[in-house]
């Protein structure tokens, strides 16, 4: 079953539509590309981006013989160098390791449940200013007491450390990334606008009128105030004399 | 008293938690990752694998702590003898697995609600049955009107005829109210197709319709010149049936029976599904025959 996704997406797209999963890794060994490793994610069954590392130096976890975690847990994750937010390759490698090795989406984690920390590091660049090495660390945490709140953190290398060097990297397409990152409009946060809180906590917001129109303001009618008061007065008066008369 | 010595004599028996970073690391707790922006030392991850891999151990460190420190800065709540941090909302941004799912055109119930203004209440999905005493469901597996919870009597109602069968009644009402809702479903799913390809359900099934009436009229041999209309069914263009020449060049015609002897000689590919068992024995038995009128 020969699948090279650089050359041919087919083999993957298949493999993605009928497992329903996008996140995919391959491993496969040529002269041309000694051991090989693609990391990559799909969206709605089609590629969206992948990224060909080489492993050039790798360690299994039977290697460090020590205590592995338990299945399962969320790893913390800690990324090492500038180079990650600088080399667009790393970037891309970024986001697809925090992908894979994101878990369970959680909005809460048990404190003593961090067993776990993957650390990427990026090596220093090449004479040509190619990507450098990336240095894949996994270690188990120990909490120490530290006569505070937050523990002293020690470390133990536990599972697989590979040294990878970058190959090729599978940039997604505008629309098909724009489409990916859509966020739909009930998730997106709706900015509360006017309304402010002072120091004490008390709700402030501001009422806003509009023009006024002073003179067209409907009052109660005042007699005193009347405009054509004397002649409308006197006018009367005059009537009232002729009556009596 | 001097306390401070008894301080620093306690804090020495531990060790720092505290990490320095020029620049500041930023912190997305919602993914439980922190991205360290400083610059690293070169020259230590050029050295030697072992030097190289105490150093990555170093940096390692002291970002587990920096996560650590800022974790366990959180609000917790406590379930189950376990301290819980929750964890704010992730700030980087990844990408979906698949696309947004579109909206569904609402039913013709919740447009009508929707004018109305009714909401929708929850219900527990219990209903108390007065005869067995208990909660059952409203329906589903030993639910309220299931028939094999059935009344032991039933009343004939005032205008029913007394020989008719109340419980086969009761079965038939049900059949019915059945098939109504499929019906009302397969509605709302045809409004729905419609209304997707933006024309009125009703436009659709008329041309639907106008569609199969032409099929049907395609499929006799007459064109459909002499079937039943329908009342303000429209009139049928360009529906002939075509007849060759009497009388024409004896190649053509000569050609025409040939196509067709070649194709039943040579077997459609589609048409060559031979019964072998049935062949076999047709062949026998004309074999036994041939036999017998021999003896």
């Amino acid at each position: 079953n020969e699948i090279h996704p650089f050359e041919d997406e087919t083999g993957i797209e298949f493999f993605a539509r009928k497992n329903d999963s996008s996140l995919f890794a391959v491993g496969m060994h040529s002269k041309k590309r000694p051991h090989n490793l693609i990391l990559g994610r799909t969206f709605n069954y089609q590629i969206l981006d992948m990224i060909e590392m080489g492993v050039e130096r790798c360690t299994t976890m039977q290697e460090h013989k020590s205590q592995a975690c338990s299945v399962g847990m969320k790893p913390l994750m800690v990324f090492n160098g500038e180079a990650f937010n600088r080399d667009e390759n790393l970037v891309r490698l970024k986001s697809i390791l925090l992908d894979l090795f994101r878990g369970e989406v959680a909005d809460k984690v048990s404190l003593k449940g961090l067993e776990y920390i993957i650390t990427v590091t990026a090596g220093p660049p090449g004479p040509n200013g190619e990507t450098g090495l990336v240095f894949f660390r996994t270690y188990t945490t120990s909490l120490k007491k530290s006569g505070l709140r937050q523990p002293r953190v020690e470390l133990e290398e536990m599972g697989p450390s590979l040294d990878l060097r970058i190959r090729r990297v599978r940039l997604p397409t505008e629309d098909m990334w724009k489409l990916a990152v859509q966020v739909p409009k009930e998730l997106k946060v709706v900015k509360v606008k006017n309304i402010s809180r002072d120091g004490l906590g008390d709700k402030y917001g501001r009422v806003h009128l509009g023009k006024q129109e002073i003179n067209k303001i409907q009052t109660r009618k005042v007699r005193a105030l009347k405009k054509n008061l004397d002649g409308g007065k006197s006018g009367k008066r005059q009537k009232m004399d002729v009556d009596t008369e | 008293m001097d306390v401070s010595g008894i301080l620093e004599e306690h804090k020495n028996k531990f060790k720092p938690i505290q990490v320095d970073r020029l620049i500041p690391t930023e912190f997305d707790l919602g993914l439980l990752a922190c991205f360290d922006m400083n610059m690293l030392d070169d020259n230590r991850l050029r050295a030697s694998q072992q030097s190289r891999d105490r150093y990555l151990k170093e940096l390692s460190r002291e970002g587990a702590q920096q996560m650590i420190n800022e974790l366990f800065g959180l609000p917790t709540t406590v379930d189950e003898d376990s301290v819980y941090a929750t964890l704010p909302k992730t700030t980087t941004v990844l990408p979906r697995e698949k696309p947004i799912p579109k909206e569904k055109p609402p039913t013709r119930w919740e447009k009508f609600a929707k004018i109305k203004g009714i909401q929708k209440r929850k219900s527990t999905g219990k209903v108390f049955d007065e005869d067995q005493g208990e909660w059952r469901r409203k329906y589903g597996y030993k639910g309220v009107n299931n028939d094999d919870q059935k009344p032991w009597l039933i009343e004939v109602p005032g205008k029913a005829d007394q020989y008719q069968d109340q419980y086969q009644v009761r079965r038939d009402e049900k059949k019915a109210r059945i098939e109504k809702n499929t019906r009302r479903n397969q509605r709302n799913v045809e409004e729905n197709v419609a209304v997707e390809k933006g024309m009125k359900p009703h436009e659709m099934r008329k041309r639907e319709l106008q569609k199969a009436l032409v099929l049907s009229k395609q499929s006799t041999a007459s064109l459909g010149k002499f079937d039943t209309k329908l009342k303000g069914e429209p009139k049928t263009k360009g529906l002939k049936r075509k007849f060759d020449p009497l009388v024409g060049s004896a190649d053509s015609e000569k050609s025409k029976n040939m196509d067709i002897l070649n194709r039943v000689a040579k077997g459609e590919s589609k048409a060559t599904v031979i019964n072998v068992r049935k062949a076999q024995r047709a062949v026998n038995n004309a074999k036994r025959a041939a036999a017998s009128k021999s003896k």
